[in-house]
């Protein structure tokens, strides 16, 4: 499939690249034409990826769209690119966010344009080409481009401690991926190649012991990109100081190309070490859940709070994927997509308050709903999205989790279930201290409610958290064929026993999967 | 008939004859020309690189020897001498803004700095023990005198005097492990050497080829031979210091690998062993230190040093895609590097340079196109991609991988880290900081040509490797 003569994948990948050269020959006083160009190209570029849609086959768990060419030929790197379910919502999650991002800082960032709109689409070409590369030396490539925007982002319009933040960030995910890199060469020194088919075909050729230390190294660079607790300590800093649309990005998009290389690289390509860490990462996952919202507690500083309940949220995911069964895996794909779409919106939701007062603190507001009424009503469905009420999106993925990971073991789904609730603690009581009560603050007295851009910057978001929360199935049935061939291949015994005993244990399972509907 | 013989004999030295004659030329335009004439030297001496290049362009690549077999030209000689050759020019381009500002322009570095170059890319060329020691000797007297030639600043003659003591002792222990090794086989060509020491006693081998190394490796500044270096790189002239931290080190690069393959082929369990050591200490001696550095130009130092130790990577994993990655780094090095140098330029203090980490203050606002391509070139050195930066050390790590030193491309991948932390202290600097402070930034046109030039050469070489890569590539084979 092509779009005006240009391969569909190297169109949407590049397409951000085009408008960021245009908006560099524009000249930086006219700023409303600046903020335009950036809003139609990401506007564009997010019809394009739509434009994915009518030529995508569902029941298929092959890549599609592939592009292939030589770039180093000397050295096996090829320009590889192919798609499929699970890159495919993560696609299109990025270009909407990407989007949402660039409408919403119409009002916020007055100075050094051209610069700020320049990042956030060299930003938007960087997690594009992660989520649609095959090639390991590609990915790598995108995988780093995506670092240098986000630094200069975090340091030049963030917050106070922007300049720690943004440095703490670079360095540590840089740490993370370099050691992905030397994973990936030890990997071409025994496959020869980086091409990510090749290799699944070729199956796993490693010994244990080299297995599981090239795992390790794909771990670490993926476990500090989710983050997992006891990597996590970068993100609070990086997500407080960046700004606003920062933060929509950083706890939308980045935060998944983590899980998104866990469950596209080191589940397939490594199955026995990743099945041997099993414990270790749920474990992990489980500290992450449960530490995460504790933390979330405490906070005083509206984004701290959001901040901390990624770790929680991205622990969920990781406890997913780790799960190893088709459900859990599924739901955790979905997870990200809906923690992209609720934490996006949390994040727009303290940015908005900060445009209007210039402070986050939570003890500085309180009896909102009275002055902001639509504020309000968007505020209270994202928090539901946000802790899992049924009929909103976060509710499918975090049940289907649960029910994935409850036959692989019933003490993690316990401990995990624990995040839930805690989860609504957190969030209600946010809610509660910021909307509710009496309106004490003088400085609150004027605060105007959401003007028609700023509705309409949530309104895809809301859409999203009732259309998953809803009706999942189309969401699902993208998922189902590439996740059934993750499976096969890391857990194969999941397949054979369902069909070796059809009755009791997979009975509790089978429909689900069968279906890969919930309910 | 005789003239024209004699003109066929000569054609394999014909970019060092262009560079010769350049050098002449340059001198009598300085000597003659009047006010002008240090400026007019310049020009001459730069028209005779590019001349020279075109020269380089007509050689044969066929490998052939000549000169009673002391020196070859094949295309890895002609990679080196390409590589020594955009050294010296953006040298010369430097040197225009350096000694305009300084207002004392010692025309003469004009035309030492061909005699300099003769001596690189005729070390480029060498496989004969005297070829190689005249060469080495050419660029190293060339090199002190260089480093002590802006006489209105007493770093610069301290520093000349230091590189000077301590380059003529390392220069004594090579001539001595060169001694060693003729004198157990007789012979001065590499391939007659590698002949007789097969059946030579391996001590003796082992202490002359340590000797040997460890001039070359002073030269090249490896830690622990590295000393004299930080000193040398902050008191030379700044132009001085971009071709003294990178035409040497290509030429070096160039011997170890003709002596490496040429004579000790037999050794390399014993030098592979001695490279991984010096590799690991170089990267992160330098990285280290150069963390802790206020001085922009020291800073570099520091910096230029590691870079040396990443090229030691693709020395230490022997074989063909190694040194096409050596290849391939110390190329792109030399722009990176004349752009990491070169930025210091813009800074003014008073009547001269400021060298302040912090006086880059501010630069974004007032150029951005030059704070975005120093950037470029700052990532290249940390080597993210898609820089040309990465793609070397791409290639070295690989080499490393594939040969089972996993421990280097390690040590490589956790440098870059540490290297990124003092690199983006600038990025921070220009990006997010306000200017303050006495110094202030003044755009110039040659140190602008120099840092574009370079942030494109790092960029495109970043997305289409296979430019250079394939050329390097192909110059690797048949030693």
């Amino acid at each position: 499939m092509t779009l005006f003569g240009i391969p569909i994948l190297s169109f949407i990948t590049f397409f951000p690249l085009a408008g960021l050269v245009l908006i560099l020959f524009l000249p930086g006083r006219k700023e409303k034409a600046v903020k335009l160009t950036a809003a139609i190209v990401a506007g564009l570029e997010f019809l394009a990826t739509l434009y994915l849609l009518t030529g995508f086959r569902v029941g298929s768990g092959e890549m599609q769209f592939v592009e292939r060419a030589p770039w180093i030929k000397s050295l096996g790197v090829q320009y590889l690119m192919g798609l499929d379910g699970i890159s495919l919502l993560l696609v299109l999650l990025t270009s909407l966010l990407s989007f949402i991002a660039i409408l919403s800082s119409w009002n916020a960032v007055k100075s050094r344009l051209k610069e700020y709109y320049v990042f956030l689409l060299l930003l938007e070409v960087g997690m594009i080409g992660v989520f649609v590369s095959l090639d390991l030396i590609l990915f790598y490539v995108f995988w780093e481009i995506v670092l240098v925007p986000m630094y200069f982002l975090i340091g030049i319009y963030g917050g106070e401690r922007r300049l720690y933040a943004a440095i703490k960030f670079f360095l540590y995910t840089l740490f993370g991926s370099v050691l992905m890199l030397v994973g990936i060469l030890v990997l071409f020194s025994r496959y020869h190649t980086f091409d990510w088919t090749a290799m699944l075909a070729m199956g796993s050729i490693l010994p244990a012991a080299l297995q599981t230390w090239v795992f390790l190294a794909f771990f670490v660079g993926f476990a500090i990109k989710v983050p997992m607790f006891p990597f996590h300590t970068w993100l609070p800093d990086a997500h407080v100081e960046a700004p606003t649309a920062g933060s929509v990005i950083l706890a939308g998009v980045l935060l998944k190309m983590g899980a998104y290389g866990f469950v596209r690289f080191s589940l397939p390509l490594f199955p026995e070490a990743a099945r041997r860490f099993v414990p270790l990462v749920a474990v992990l996952a489980l500290i992450s859940i449960v530490y995460g919202a504790l933390v979330s507690l405490m906070q005083k500083d509206m984004k701290r709070l959001i901040a901390y309940s990624s770790v929680s949220h991205m622990g969920f995911v990781m406890l997913g994927l780790f799960a190893m069964t088709p459900l859990a895996v599924k739901g955790a794909v979905l997870q990200m997509v809906n923690h992209g779409v609720s934490t996006g919106a949390l994040f727009l939701i303290v940015g908005v308050l900060y445009e209007r007062r210039h402070t986050r603190l939570i003890s500085e507001f309180g009896g909102l709903s009275s002055r902001m009424p639509v504020y309000a009503a968007v505020f209270l469905i994202i928090t539901m999205s946000s802790i899992g009420l049924p009929g909103l999106n976060g509710f499918i993925g975090e049940f289907m989790i649960l029910m994935g990971v409850f036959p692989v073991n019933a003490v993690w789904t316990a401990v995990a279930a624990t995040g839930i609730i805690l989860g609504a603690g957190y969030m209600l009581w946010l809610y509660q201290r910021v909307m509710f009560g009496k309106l004490q603050n003088p400085a609150n007295e004027s605060l105007k409610d959401l003007s028609l851009r700023e509705f309409a910057v949530f309104l895809p978001l809301l859409l999203l958290a009732f259309g998953i929360g809803i009706f999942p199935k189309p969401f699902l049935n993208v998922l189902d064929k590439p996740v059934e061939k993750v499976i096969r291949i890391v857990n194969p015994e999941f397949y054979e026993r369902e069909a070796a005993v059809p009755t009791v244990p997979a009975d509790a399972e089978k429909p689900v999967v069968g279906k890969g509907g919930v309910r | 008939m005789e003239i024209s013989a004699l003109a066929a004999g000569l054609k394999p030295l014909a970019p060092e004859i262009v560079l010769l004659l350049a050098a002449a030329a340059a001198l009598l335009v300085h000597l003659f020309g009047g006010r002008r004439g240090p400026r007019a030297a310049g020009w001459v001496s730069l028209a005779g690189m590019a001349a020279a290049g075109a020269a380089l362009a007509g050689a044969p690549l066929s490998g052939g020897v000549f000169y009673a077999g002391s020196l070859i030209v094949d295309s890895f000689a002609v990679f080196i001498k390409l590589a020594v050759l955009a050294a010296g020019a953006l040298t010369v381009v430097l040197s225009f803004r350096f000694f305009g500002v300084e207002r004392y322009e010692p025309g003469e570095i004009y035309a030492l700095l061909p005699l300099a170059m003769i001596g690189m890319t005729v070390s480029a060329s060498t496989v004969d023990l005297i070829s190689t020691y005249v060469a080495f000797e050419l660029f190293a007297v060339t090199s002190y005198l260089l480093t002590g030639m802006f006489k209105k600043d007493r770093r610069s003659s301290e520093a000349g005097i230091k590189y000077f003591f301590l380059g003529t002792l390392s220069s004594g222990l090579m001539l001595l492990g060169m001694a060693l090794v003729f004198g157990l086989t007789g012979e001065t060509s590499y391939s007659a050497i590698a002949r007789g020491l097969a059946a030579a006693d391996s001590h003796f081998v082992l202490t002359g080829m340590v000797l040997f190394f460890s001039g070359l490796f002073f030269k090249a500044a490896l830690v622990p031979f590295h000393m004299w270096a930080p000193d040398v790189y902050e008191g030379a002239p700044t132009p001085m210091t971009v071709f003294l931290s990178t035409a040497p080190k290509a030429a070096v690069f160039a011997i170890l690998i003709r002596v490496m393959v040429g004579i000790f082929a037999g050794f390399q369990a014993q030098w592979s062993i001695i490279l991984v050591c010096l590799a690991i200490l170089t990267m992160f001696w330098g990285n280290l230190a150069a963390l802790t550095q206020k001085n922009l130009k020291r800073m570099m130092a520091y910096s230029s040093i590691a870079h040396s130790g990443y090229i030691v990577i693709g020395l230490a994993a022997w074989g063909e895609p190694a040194r096409m990655a050596v290849l391939f780094y110390v190329f792109v090095y030399v722009f990176m590097n004349a752009a990491a140098f070169g930025l210091i330029l813009l800074v003014r203090k008073g009547e001269g340079f400021g060298e302040d980490v912090d006086s880059l203050r501010g630069l974004a606002r007032k150029s951005p196109l030059l704070a975005t391509a120093i950037v470029i070139v700052l990532l290249s050195l940390a080597g993210i991609p898609p820089t040309a930066g990465f793609m070397g050390k791409y290639f070295l790590f690989l080499a490393a991988v594939d040969k089972g030193l996993i421990v280097l491309a390690l040590a490589g991948a956790l440098n870059s880290v540490i290297s990124l932390f003092y690199y983006f202290r600038i990025g921070r600097a220009m990006f997010m900081e306000d200017p303050a402070g006495e110094t202030r930034l003044e755009s110039s046109l040659p140190v602008s040509l120099v840092l574009i030039a370079s942030a494109l050469v790092c960029l495109v070489l970043g997305v289409v490797p296979t430019l250079l890569s394939n050329f390097a590539g192909r110059s690797v084979l048949g030693f």
